[in-house]
């Protein structure tokens, strides 16, 4: 009995690691030798890693004790006790659902607040739509009635001549190209170009290009000798906004400047082939070029809208396509886009002093 | 008071991080953090307060255990896992006195945790066996133990403590018990 217990203290300080080195030693020899020992060994340490664990969690066990007595129970229990109100319970048990449900009955009601909305959207596009007409008459506006005794066309619908219009054009190439908007020509029998002096040429249309609203007209008369070379360039790329702009046209028998900005980079209802430009622009504008400070040609004129009296310009870029379009060996001259601006640097009114014999009024019987 | 306990619950990680560098403040705020989910568990399924304490208590420990044994993947949130915890626990409880357990009205997502649970209570067992094994030693074998391996006071303070003349037969005594111990412990 006495040496068990002797035995029994060893082994403990030795799973302990109490024992020197030697006593160490001394103790595997005799584990080694003596299998009983050996096992009360394993024992002892399977004993103590339990008592370990055990006083672990009774200490654990004290110290979530003491932690719930710090929680009212009463209190929360009564709040959260099975509820004798039916609903109540209901509300509880069935939280998420209803969350769910009533998330599902909040985006339903977005959805057709937004369709709704969407409707109205489709509504100011019928406006718009409508305007796109305004536009179209603005356009047909734009278009100088010549004939001053019939100052409402559109009222005035004459079967055999269809109306005496009038607009703006410009020369493209020095050997008698001209661009100008296709509404101001289209469906006119002759065409005819009065230059800033008061002579009159004839002109064919060789180029129309209705998605651009772009007509390609080349002077077809004997007494037209070729201009001097082109004062402006055609720029090839955008234009930002904010960029001060002006326009040569013909709203009346006189040339009219009119001087603006660009004010968005896209034009009606976000036509990315247009600018939009803060410009006075009169019926006969159109047609007319829109020509940066220094002297390149951004786009031409080509509506208003009546609402706002924003005025759109196409981009110069479709001018380039619309020229590069024009099969070559249809053209008896050649067809080539001037790369030099001689405006650049100049002042306003010597730039105007240039431009105005490459601006032509436009006459469409 | 539950909101504002609600409120100061600690993020998952915080509670890892917290558990395995033996936070009180941490466990104190968990445990405060999810017992009211639990309690209304309980109590709405043939339960009352002390079965949601026991229960809680035991998952908590669960979740402590497994932290602390650094195997923990944070695969779900923690407030899933308890819950999840503490249903499966409380669902053996009822079918062990055969209430019925046929609906139990749920409050949160549920997720497999019966491996969790039974390696727990397996543990438990040992548990349980150590503190039988304590309540057969007697008095003053029961207090000498506890207080040398639970409390872990010296053989000097033991000494003092039951006015034994000497350590040396404070140590004797102690063996004496802790043979009598382990041989009510390992009884099959």
């Amino acid at each position: 009995m006495r040496n068990d217990l002797e035995l029994d203290a060893i082994i403990e300080d030795y799973l302990l690691g109490k024992l020197n080195p030697q006593e160490t030693e001394a103790f595997e020899q005799l584990r080694r030798n003596d299998a009983a020992v050996d096992h009360k060994v394993v024992s002892h340490k399977v004993f103590l890693q339990s008592m370990k664990d055990f006083a672990v969690q009774l200490r654990l066990k004290e110290q979530l004790n003491s932690i719930h007595s710090e929680i009212d129970v009463e209190k929360l229990a009564s709040e959260l006790r099975p509820h004798p109100s039916r609903i109540v319970k209901m509300w509880r048990t069935n939280k998420a659902a209803i969350s769910i449900a009533a998330s599902f009955v909040l985006l339903s009601l977005v959805s057709i607040y937004s369709l709704q909305h969407n409707s109205q959207q489709s509504d100011r596009l019928v406006q718009m739509r409508l305007e796109v007409n305004n536009i179209k008459k603005s356009q047909s506006n734009l278009i100088r009635n010549i004939k001053t005794s019939h100052p409402q066309n559109n009222q005035n619908p004459n079967p055999v001549n269809p109306g005496n219009f009038g607009g703006t054009g410009f020369a493209i190439s020095s050997n008698g190209y001209i661009l100008t908007n296709l509404h101001v020509i289209n469906g006119a029998d002759s065409v005819y170009i009065q230059n800033s002096k008061g002579d009159s040429f004839k002109v064919k249309t060789v180029y129309s290009d209705t998605q651009y609203d772009i007509a390609i007209l080349k002077i077809n008369d004997k007494n037209f000798d070729n201009l001097s070379a082109l004062p402006y360039t055609i720029k090839r790329n955008g234009t930002g906004v904010g960029e001060n702009v002006y326009t040569l046209g013909y709203p009346k028998d006189d040339a009219v400047l009119g001087d603006g900005y660009i004010s968005s980079k896209n034009g009606f209802t976000g036509d990315t082939t247009q600018y939009q430009v803060s410009i006075p622009v009169n019926p006969g504008n159109s047609g007319g070029p829109l020509l940066d400070n220094n002297g390149n040609l951004v786009g031409v004129i080509s509506a208003k809208n009546l609402a706002d009296g924003a005025a759109f310009a196409i981009k110069s870029k479709y001018i380039l396509e619309a020229m590069r379009a024009i099969p070559q060996d249809s053209l008896g001259k050649k067809l080539t886009v001037n790369r030099k601006s001689s405006l650049a640097g100049l002042k306003r009114t010597k730039q105007i002093e240039k431009l105005q014999d490459y601006v032509f009024m436009i006459k469409a019987y | 008071m539950n909101n504002s306990l609600n409120s100061s619950v600690p993020t998952d990680r915080e509670v890892i991080l917290g558990i395995l560098n033996n936070s009180e403040d941490i466990l104190n705020k968990l445990y405060k953090g999810y017992f009211a989910m639990i309690l209304q568990f309980i109590l709405n399924n043939n339960g009352n307060e002390d079965d949601a304490k026991d229960v809680y208590q035991e998952a908590i420990i669960i979740l402590y255990n497994k932290i602390k044994e650094g195997n923990f993947e944070l695969s779900s949130k923690l407030k899933t896992y308890i819950y999840s915890v503490c249903r499966r626990i409380w669902l053996k409880k009822l079918s062990q006195n055969s209430k019925k357990a046929g609906n139990i009205t749920d409050y949160e997502d549920v997720f497999a945790v019966e491996e969790d649970v039974d390696y727990h209570e397996e543990k438990d067992l040992q548990f349980v066996k150590m503190q039988s094994a304590l309540d057969h030693l007697g008095e003053p074998c029961k207090t000498i133990i506890q207080d040398f391996y639970i409390q872990n006071l010296s053989m000097q303070d033991i000494c003092e403590k039951f006015g034994y003349t000497n350590t040396d037969n404070a140590k004797t005594q102690k063996y004496k018990c802790l043979q009598r111990l382990k041989k009510i412990f390992f009884q099959p």
